[in-house]
């Protein structure tokens, strides 16, 4: 290996390109640019104004953000499920002079007062709500509408109360504590806002409820066809975007304790600004509670600063135009290119160099030959790609087809089929557990039984998730085969965390160890990983001495054993090293060998790109996915080796009318069954010199 | 310019551009070459021509006539026949790989003219002239592919006068010309690598004029018809290629380190062999393989009108089976087509071709 080559590999494998892909695609990634613009506005005013970061600057500053904050969180709310509510500034206002009216000339106690005001900015908002979500007027009309309407209430309260309310002196501790307290040293009002806060965050985040705003932001007409009651979730974001307005305007009016005409006014604008320079789309769809509090911050430091640096109120207002402008802009671009930026960088392969593939000429092992010329063909133009073939104990055929059914071809003469069930994905591979019960993995699903009588059952779909991944790795995405232990546990190989089925040749540009191996436990119901960082995991099959598997990782064209039991326990060991082909599923041979298929052969210029990751990502960006570089994967074979790695036998089908390419065999009564992820058709080989009666559930279930 | 540059590289614009123009318009695929009623197999069928009213093709050392549905030998020279080309109406000129050109039949019979040139890949004669291309200053006709890799531009175009045999070189700098044909009162010559017909002016070869730019294939040998002319893409062009041919490293350890049959390069023809590469598209669904896959090899003929622009095309696309095609020409109401890549000659009537 020269210097260069040296080098190559320990930058990839020092340097994970993959996790700015994987960055990239969470979803807290939208937050970033607000952050930056935050953090420039923080860094732009600390140093532009002494004492910006002084105890009693920020202290002010706190208690105000706390009120403005819930007012932006009460518009994000509004925001995300499509709307918009300019009346905010209005309620806020209408709080204020509720909250002080009853507690003065009402004379209630505050905890009623409260209670009660957070009502009253709960019928504003219904009446918003059953405005734009049941009779679905224009959101901005009707808020607009309700901005006037409410604010006119104001002016009519302020005109019979201000006198009452501010000759009434309020004798409550407890009062004023809302305003004015403290809880660890932080104002009352922070405290409450922050609470309601991380409520809003795991009510979006983790809730039922709050995937239905979201959803009824992002697509109002799938989120009806999905069965969310669009209408409702919509009128109830504005019932709680009012509770929240009054809410603020109770901690206002606790704090300052005075109402004038002024109150609240052009404060929608403030907080619109905030919730868009957060990055909450204006669109719907897209929002949290984080991007309110970072855009509620951003526009309070901005007009507080400004307002300290002297400027006066008429070019505030227009600066906060225009950076609201600007985020709306932002805003725009960001959307559109996002998946552009995602689509460049989430493809990363990685420098993996193949030991030197073997001959395919005599007198290797792996020489072509004709064996598979004389293959009876079954169910030829009638099955859509079986990726596994697995026959019973009547020797009926099953097999999985690309619309996500289990096909039964009956024996004796498999001019029959059935669906035997259907599971809905992609059925890959299977095997038959002690009670005769198939077990199956499904592409995209996971793992599933279905039993005897044709019931369908999830055993798992999810194992615990990595420590240190970024992207969520619970979640099975490619389940693709599996074989059972002797005492029931099941393990089966999941090909790729990185990508979907259809995505496979991504995964193959890659060669990144991107799979893993994962154990289901029937008795305790677990699944847990057992191993990791494997080059696309594919076939596995039960070694005869109960103890250990045979595993296939289809890119690094290598077999491995792995041990789980016994004095070698937790033991991987590369059984061979070299193969000159891909290799795909495993199965066992009635003389206790084991079936291997090579579904594709190395080519050298697949091989030489594996060593150039910069060309392949290039590659990938630069040409139609169509025209990519292969594996080449038209021509297969299927080889035979012992417990020792030896390559006992290989089987080809020269010209490749049947067999371009094979993904699976199964040896049942003398015969072998072959079948083909894109192929039409299961071949079946007479063979000579094995076992006549020798059959698979028998082998593993039957045994003295 | 260098920051142009630069830019392209980094964003796959401009020159770095991968990008080959779709098979449209005139250019709609069919499957005409595959259709065609009369198939008649010579493995290594190279070069057509016509002389004293008969069919003419070069395979290997040999010069095959057709008689009626036959091939017979008419003479069989000491080195490969890389090119022929008719001179009036019933002599045939014979370019050698060892540089010489022979003349087969008419008045000159016999006679031979020893040239420079080692890679002649295409002649035409005109009046007393016979005008030679010469594909590459350092590679054979067969080394086409290096040449290609090598991204060579070092073609070059010569001028035999038949009646004294002087010979003198009249262009260079070509990017592997692989087709010649006299037109008016100069040369239109297929430039291979760039993918363009380039007009040649007699009195001026320095000046150029490019009459179809940006080919979808690679042109070869263009000959003349009634009504325009035909020309040859010997091999269909590729991203991947295209990718492959901005890749400095991964090109220069393909060549040092791999066969030349299972380069990603264009072929005469594809599926020979498990270890050539495969694209995407390529993989065969349902135990076929896509008449639309992406390929390194294919058969396309284009029939050009006067002012060389395209007007019909027969294709054999990726699942076809006359790949390759090095030459084309009508002749008798016929149009005739050698596939070297599958080692046939295939023709039919011309009425067919019309678009």
């Amino acid at each position: 290996m020269s210097m260069a080559d040296t080098f190559l590999r320990w930058r990839y494998r020092v340097i994970p390109d993959h996790l700015l892909g994987e960055i990239l695609a969470k979803r807290w990634i939208d937050n970033a640019i607000p952050l930056l613009i935050l953090l420039i506005v923080i860094a732009a005013f600390g140093f532009a104004i002494p004492g910006f970061f002084g105890l009693s600057s920020i202290a002010n500053l706190l208690r105000q953000w706390g009120e403005f904050s819930l007012l932006v969180m009460a518009l994000m709310i509004v925001m995300v499920a499509g709307g918009i509510d300019l009346s905010v500034g209005s309620t806020f206002a209408l709080g204020n002079i509720v909250a002080l009216a009853l507690l003065t000339v009402g004379g209630l106690p505050w905890p009623l007062v409260v209670v009660l005001t957070m009502a009253c900015g709960a019928a504003v908002g219904l009446v918003n709500g059953v405005l734009v979500g049941y009779l679905r007027l224009r959101a901005f009309l009707t808020t607009l509408v309700t901005l006037i309407i409410v604010r006119a209430i104001v002016d009519m309260l302020l005109l019979t109360y201000s006198v009452s309310i501010a000759s009434t002196f309020i004798d409550s501790e407890a009062w004023y504590f809302l305003g004015e307290g403290s809880i660890f040293s932080l104002p009352v009002s922070v405290v409450v806002t922050l609470v309601i806060a991380i409520t809003v965050h795991i009510v979006f985040s983790r809730t039922r409820p709050g995937w239905s705003v979201l959803a009824t932001g992002g697509s109002r007409r799938s989120a009806h066809n999905v069965g969310i009651p669009v209408r409702r979730v919509i009128c109830m974001t504005y019932v709680v975007s009012g509770t929240l307005c009054a809410l603020a305007g109770v901690l206002f009016a606790s704090r300052l304790g005075g109402a004038g005409a002024d109150t609240g006014v052009g404060l929608e604008i403030a907080a619109l600004t905030a919730a868009v320079l957060g990055g909450n789309s204006l669109g719907g769809g897209r929002g949290s509670a984080a991007k309110a509090v970072i855009g509620s911050i951003t526009v309070m430091i901005l007009v507080n600063s400004l307002v300290r640096m002297g400027v006066n109120s008429g070019a505030n207002s227009l600066l906060l135009g225009l950076v609201l402008l600007g985020a709306v802009a932002i805003d725009v671009r960001f959307l559109k290119n996002k998946h552009k930026l995602l689509s460049k960088v989430y493809v990363s392969p990685t420098y993996a160099t193949l030991p030197t593939a073997p001959a395919t000429t005599a007198p290797s092992p792996y020489a072509v030959n004709d064996r598979l010329q004389g293959v009876e063909l079954i169910g030829l133009g009638e099955i859509d790609g079986p990726e596994d073939v697995i026959l019973d104990e009547d020797d009926n055929i099953y097999a999985g087809n690309r619309v996500g059914d289990i096909i039964r071809f009956l024996a004796p003469d498999y001019s029959r089929q059935e669906i035997f069930a259907h599971v809905g994905g992609r059925p890959l591979g299977m095997a038959f557990d002690r009670d005769g019960a198939l077990l199956v993995c499904i592409g995209g699903m996971g793992l599933y039984r279905v039993t005897k009588d044709r019931k369908v059952e999830k055993l798992t779909d999810e194992t615990n998730r990595s420590l240190l991944s970024v992207t969520d790795d619970s979640r099975l995405r490619l389940a693709d085969d599996l074989d059972i232990a002797p005492d029931g546990r099941v393990f089966f190989s999941e090909a790729t965390t990185r990508y979907e089925m259809a995505e496979w040749s991504v995964d193959s540009l890659e060669s990144r160890g991107n799979g893993r191996i994962i154990c289901y436990d029937p008795i305790r119901g677990t699944t847990r990983t057992v191993l990791k960082g494997l080059v696309f995991p594919n076939g596995i099959c039960m070694a005869n001495d109960g103890q250990s598997f045979y595993f296939a990782e289809t890119w690094a064209c290598r077999i491995s054993r792995y041990y789980f039991d016994g004095p070698r326990a937790g033991e991987v060991e590369v059984v061979i090293p070299d193969l000159p082909g891909y290799p795909d599923n495993i199965n066992r041979a009635s003389d206790g060998t084991y079936w291997l298929a090579l579904v594709g052969m190395r080519t050298p210029t697949m091989d030489l790109a594996m060593k150039q990751p910069g060309f392949r990502k290039r590659m990938a960006r630069r040409i139609a996915f169509d025209e990519w570089l292969y594996p080449n994967i038209n021509t297969g074979c299927v080889v035979r080796f012992d417990d020792a790695g030896t390559v006992v036998e290989t089987l080809w089908d020269k010209k490749g009318d049947n067999h371009p390419m094979i993904t699976s065999m199964r040896e049942h009564k003398g015969h072998l069954y072959i079948g083909g992820i894109s192929n039409n058709r299961i071949g079946r080989l007479k063979l000579e010199g094995m076992d006549p009666a020798w059959t698979g559930p028998d082998n593993y279930w039957r045994k003295a | 310019m260098i920051l142009t540059r630069l830019m392209d590289n980094l964003t796959g614009r401009g020159d770095a551009a991968v990008t080959v123009p779709p098979l449209d318009g005139a250019l709609r695929p069919n499957q005409a070459l595959d259709q065609a009623p009369v198939r008649l197999p010579l493995a290594g069928a190279d070069c057509l021509a016509v002389a004293a009213g008969a069919v003419h093709v070069s395979s290997g050392m040999a010069l095959y006539r057709l008689d009626g549905v036959t091939w017979s030998v008419v003479r069989t020279c000491e080195a490969e026949i890389t090119c022929i080309a008719p001179i009036g109406d019933d002599a045939l000129a014979l370019a050698l790989a060892s540089g010489r050109v022979q003349i087969h039949g008419g008045q000159m019979d016999g006679r031979e003219i020893a040239t420079e040139a080692r890679c002649i890949t295409a002649m035409t004669a005109s009046g007393s002239s016979l005008f030679l291309a010469n594909g590459s200053a350092t590679n054979t006709t067969d080394d086409w592919q290096l040449d290609l890799m090598q991204r060579n531009s070092s073609g070059s175009l010569w001028q035999i006068e038949l009646t004294t045999g002087e010979v003198t070189r009249i262009a260079t700098d070509l990017a592997w010309p692989a087709g010649v044909v006299s037109a008016d009162s100069g040369l239109v010559v297929s430039e291979a690598w760039a993918h363009r017909l380039t007009r040649i002016d007699l009195a001026n070869p320095a000046a150029r004029e490019t009459l179809y730019p940006d080919l979808a294939g690679y042109p070869g040998r263009i000959t003349k018809a009634p009504e325009g002319y035909w020309l040859a893409a010997f091999a269909p062009r590729s991203q991947l290629v295209e990718f492959v041919l901005r890749e400095p490293k991964y090109r220069g350890e393909m060549l040092a380190t791999i066969e030349r049959d299972f380069w990603i390069a264009p072929r005469l023809r594809t599926g020979g062999s498990f270890y050539e590469p495969l694209q995407g598209g390529g993989v065969k669904q349902l135990g076929r393989l896509k008449p639309w896959a992406p390929t390194f090899s294919a058969g396309l003929c284009i029939r050009l009108d006067a002012a060389f622009q395209p007007v019909a095309s027969l294709h054999s696309r990726a699942d076809g089976q006359t790949h390759g095609v090095t030459s084309v020409l009508e002749h008798d109401g016929q149009v005739f087509a050698a596939a070297r890549g599958d080692g046939l000659v295939i023709a039919l009537p011309a009425e067919e071709t019309r678009p």
